[in-house]
């Protein structure tokens, strides 16, 4: 099987160890950085679209497997942030997407897509304002994850993306 | 029509594929509930969680220092509090003896050690080293130092899930200390309430929130939070009691399960009770 389908799977594990283990201690009011939809944005922008879908499914799949929460919640959510991500996969344009901003400006809009039909698909009683409801559940874990996608793309080596 | 077919694929693969797999998360939330999907469950975040645990025992070393210290002065204060309880202690001991009442049931308690969090805005979830093999039961309430934590949801045999009182599928019924008033306390994905609390009856900000023992949960007297304020709904006669819970679901490490199920037998002779003609 080539490595373009295995490396995501076989690095997708020690994330959530991380995501699972050392990121609740950097959770800040509850709301916790998500690895996995970075992860899912990395490799959606190097394969395409529907590479992106359908490793969303798969790490949605696994998340909710292993961590024991309701499964298809994840899947559903996953699948939807790669499919987004999968839009602004493109060859020619890789480089600039992997510069530092864009990348996290990328990462923002899936994480606040996963947070978003997350909170949605758990029966979440709406009852004070919605605005306010999709700022706390999307907007303040997606800004979380982009920050911390700044960080992990600055680590990364600049030649690789060539 | 083959070709017609091919054509749509060709145009639309990447909407067709969406759909499918959309369709097909959907059709597996609607599994959750069945045996199959649980073994499943059970079998692989047990696996997962053998893994996870050797890393939460690396992180927890770094961090033995500054707990070794809290809990210095936590046992100081209990110290402190246990000579006060001491003095009740014997109090009760004269009390019921007099009412003739029967000895209170000591509870076994199972130390366990979180090894992963789930976080989420309404399905939080811890997972404990602790499982079949330890005697943990699906239903058994999970306490810490500070108050309770939640129940016992899903076991491996060296492991198991426990949601916490910040997930939306836990309702517990609880008590006032102070006023003795019951209610059914939920998580409404942004705070800890107290539900239909009718507006007449004596609840206030401050007060103390323990399990109530009629809980088909937890039937014994756990502390849960405090009372931070009253809902006021202008229409209708019920209001919201908002709950601070005592526990920091945060930073929660070691708990203790406590070795009870709520007793078949004793529903069985309630349920014999409502049934009787």
């Amino acid at each position: 099987m080539r490595s373009e389908y295995i490396y995501p799977i076989l690095i997708f594990f020690p994330v959530l160890v991380i995501q699972t283990t050392i990121i609740p201690f950097i959770s800040l009011n509850g709301t916790i950085p998500d690895l996995i939809i970075i992860l899912l944005v990395f490799y959606t922008l190097r394969n395409g679209q529907i590479y992106g879908t359908v490793l969303g499914f798969a790490y949605g799949l696994l998340f909710d497997l292993f961590t024991g929460s309701l499964l298809g919640s994840s899947m559903l959510a996953k699948t939807l942030a790669g499919f987004v991500a999968g839009y602004f996969a493109n060859e020619n344009k890789i480089e600039i997407y992997f510069k530092s901003y864009n990348f996290a400006l990328i990462v923002l809009l899936c994480s606040v897509i996963n947070s978003v039909i997350n909170a949605f698909f758990s029966n979440v009683e709406f009852n004070s304002n919605l605005i306010v409801m999709i700022f706390q559940l999307g907007l303040l874990p997606g800004f979380y994850t982009a920050v911390i996608s700044l960080i992990s793309i600055i680590f990364y080596p600049r030649r690789n993306f060539t | 029509m083959i070709r017609f077919f091919l054509k749509l694929w060709d145009d639309f693969k990447e909407y067709i594929i969406l759909v499918v797999l959309l369709i097909f998360s959907l059709f597996t939330l609607s599994l959750n509930k069945t045996p199959e999907i649980k073994n499943l469950k059970a079998l692989a975040f047990g696996s997962f969680a053998a893994v996870t645990s050797v890393v939460s025992d690396i992180t927890n070393i770094a961090k033995i220092k500054s707990e070794n210290k809290r809990l210095l002065r936590t046992n100081a204060e209990l110290m402190l509090e246990i000579n006060r309880f001491r003095q009740y202690g014997i109090q009760n001991i004269e009390l019921k003896n007099l009412l003739g009442l029967k000895e209170s049931t000591k509870y076994p308690l199972i130390p366990g050690v979180v090894v992963s969090k789930t976080f989420s805005t309404s399905q939080s979830a811890i997972t404990l080293n602790v499982g079949k093999n330890d005697g943990i039961k699906p239903g058994m309430p999970v306490i810490d130092d500070q108050g309770f934590v939640g129940i016992v949801y899903d076991i491996s045999d060296d492991f198991c899930i426990v949601r916490t009182l910040i997930n939306i599928d836990i309702k517990v019924t609880v008590k006032d200390e102070r006023s003795r008033i019951d209610g059914i306390m939920k998580w409404n994905g942004d705070n800890l309430v107290i539900v239909d609390v009718p507006k007449t009856y004596d609840v206030k900000t401050g007060d103390r929130i323990i399990t109530s023992e009629i809980s088909s949960i937890v039937p014994i007297p756990l502390p849960v939070g405090v009372v931070s304020g009253i809902t006021n709904v202008s229409t209708g006669i019920f209001n919201e009691a908002k709950v601070q819970p005592f526990v920091d679901f945060n930073k929660v490490e070691n708990v203790f399960v406590i070795g009870i199920v709520e007793s078949v037998q004793k529903n069985k002779l309630e349920l014999n009770f409502y049934n009787r003609k």
